[in-house]
């Protein structure tokens, strides 16, 4: 094992962390997303205003910003609650947010509403027969999306969830502001204590360059499944 | 009381699209065994009025009953939607529609695309269902292709499949929406054989078509619409051979 004068198992820590976020993060950003998706395509005003508000809010500030938002204004709406309870009901308690659950929560949000706007434009690219032929065959609506609309869909969310991904994999390098310990933040300490940044950032970008590099062979094989059936008429045959 | 009930009956329906009314309040009776073809230009609402018998469009009036079960509705702001969606989803199972465009589900093959809705809307077992789609697709003559998806089929086979598909629900009644329409004129034959298939097996059927001929052969009842309205009704032999209206003399003289 590297030893790295002695930081070797800490950079490691750190890089769990690092993917236990992102990953986190990313299941959060797309349940989020397809929510998102479907608020924006609903008839109804007000879910419609909601989902736009939110895409709106997000993309529009600065994502360090909505981090320390979050984190700090988490903790004064949470203090405040608790105060409350205090003096209503004499409950005297304390929670303190967790920075890791912080991190998921904030870099999900952030990267819900790009993933919202990438299903939206999915969702629309699946032809409409496909979900009639659903309806019309019976097919309850949660059936028809998980066997029709998603499978469908994916083929052209692929490419924006994979883009989407590998901003947010880099995006979770900014949680070290908010006192979590992830690779970066270990490197940043053991380079101020050694002034050798080369012997740490190197292999913090190598880290980074190994995960998106297996993404990308993920994403592939994703992409091919979810291809299954299309453009693939060589086979033509009659 | 024993008769048999009757599989789809629509009365009265209407349908509006904005301003325009393309729907003035038409009924249909199918009997068991029936194969009722509706003709008209394009425009004169019998698509949406076949739409609406399974709900696709929702009639604004007028009451449908399948298999003698009439569907409940209840108004809204917007106008009158069903009242219960289960209800609608276990009579739109015993509806099989045929779509102008086939709408197979692409990413599935043929085979995937028979047996979805049996597995999982009727819940039959997988193995029952795939030795019975694998019988419909012999007897569509696609059992080679079961493998396939469908773009890597041609239309005629597409639409035979969907065929199959529509079997598989073995549905009370089939809607087939202008089957043939989309295909090219080579592949047209194939298809309608198919579907004589089933009207000679007394499989009841109501039909959007531009076939007149193959109406004329299969049909019980020919409806002809015109704007939203039947303007004529009855055997093939009397609306076909014998239009009493100029309207429909026009329409079915022959176009060069």
């Amino acid at each position: 094992m590297i030893d790295l004068q002695g930081y070797g198992p800490r950079l490691l820590e750190g890089a769990l962390v690092t993917i236990e976020l992102a990953v986190l993060s990313l299941i959060l950003a797309v349940i989020l997303g397809l929510l998102t998706a479907s608020a924006k395509l609903s008839r109804n005003r007000l879910i419609h205003a909601v989902g736009t508000l939110y895409t709106t809010l997000v993309r529009g500030v600065p994502d360090l910003v909505l981090m320390m938002l979050l984190f700090y204004g988490g903790q004064i709406g949470i203090n405040m609650l608790t105060d409350q309870l205090y003096y209503a009901f004499d409950i005297d308690i304390f929670i303190n947010v967790n920075a890791f659950v912080a991190g998921v929560i904030t870099i999900g949000l952030i990267f819900g509403a790009y993933m919202g706007e990438t299903f939206r434009g999915a969702f629309q690219a699946v032809e409409e027969g496909q979900m009639e032929a659903a309806r019309a065959y019976g097919m309850s609506p949660l059936l028809a999306f998980r066997h029709v609309r998603f499978p469908l869909m994916m083929r052209h969310a692929l490419p924006g969830i994979g883009n989407n991904w590998m901003v947010l994999l880099k995006t979770t390098a900014l949680v070290s502001i908010i006192g979590l310990t992830d690779m970066v933040r270990v490197a940043a300490e053991a380079t101020k204590a050694t002034h050798e940044p080369f012997m740490f950032m190197i292999p913090v970008a190598m880290v980074y360059l190994l995960i998106a590099t297996l993404s990308e062979w993920g994403f592939a094989k994703l992409t091919k499944r979810y291809n299954t059936g299309f453009g693939e008429s060589s086979e033509w045959n009659n | 009381m024993a008769a048999t009930p009757i599989p789809l009956e629509a009365q009265g329906i209407k349908k509006r699209f904005g301003d325009v009314e393309v729907l003035k309040g038409i009924s249909l009776q199918a009997q068991k065994g029936d194969v009722i073809t509706l003709i008209g230009a394009s425009g004169s609402g019998k698509s949406t009025f076949l739409r609406c018998m399974n709900l696709l469009e929702q009639p604004d009036e007028g009451e449908l009953i399948v298999h003698n079960e009439a569907i409940n509705f209840r108004a809204t702001k917007q106008g009158r939607e069903p009242a219960d969606w289960k209800q609608v989803e276990r009579i739109r199972a015993k509806l099989s529609m045929v779509f102008q465009n086939f709408n197979l589900w692409s990413h599935m093959t043929l085979l995937e695309n028979v047996i979805e809705a049996p597995v999982y809307v009727l819940k039959k077992p997988k193995k029952q269902a795939i030795d019975d789609a694998r019988a419909l697709l012999d007897r569509v003559g696609l059992l080679d292709r079961a493998d396939y998806y469908p773009t890597q089929m041609s239309g005629g086979q597409q639409q035979r499949g969907a065929i199959a598909r529509a079997l598989a629900m073995d549905p009370e009644v089939m809607l087939f929406d202008e089957p043939t329409s989309a295909l090219d004129p080579e592949l047209v034959g194939d298809v309608l054989k198919v579907m004589r298939g089933l009207a000679d097996e007394g499989r009841t059927m109501i039909l959007v078509t531009h076939e007149i001929a193959f109406a004329r052969d299969v049909s019980s009842q020919v409806i002809y619409l015109h704007q939203g309205v039947v303007e004529e009704t009855g055997a093939p032999a009397d609306v076909l051979d014998n239009p009493r209206s100029e309207r429909l003399r026009q329409f079915l003289a022959p176009k060069h």
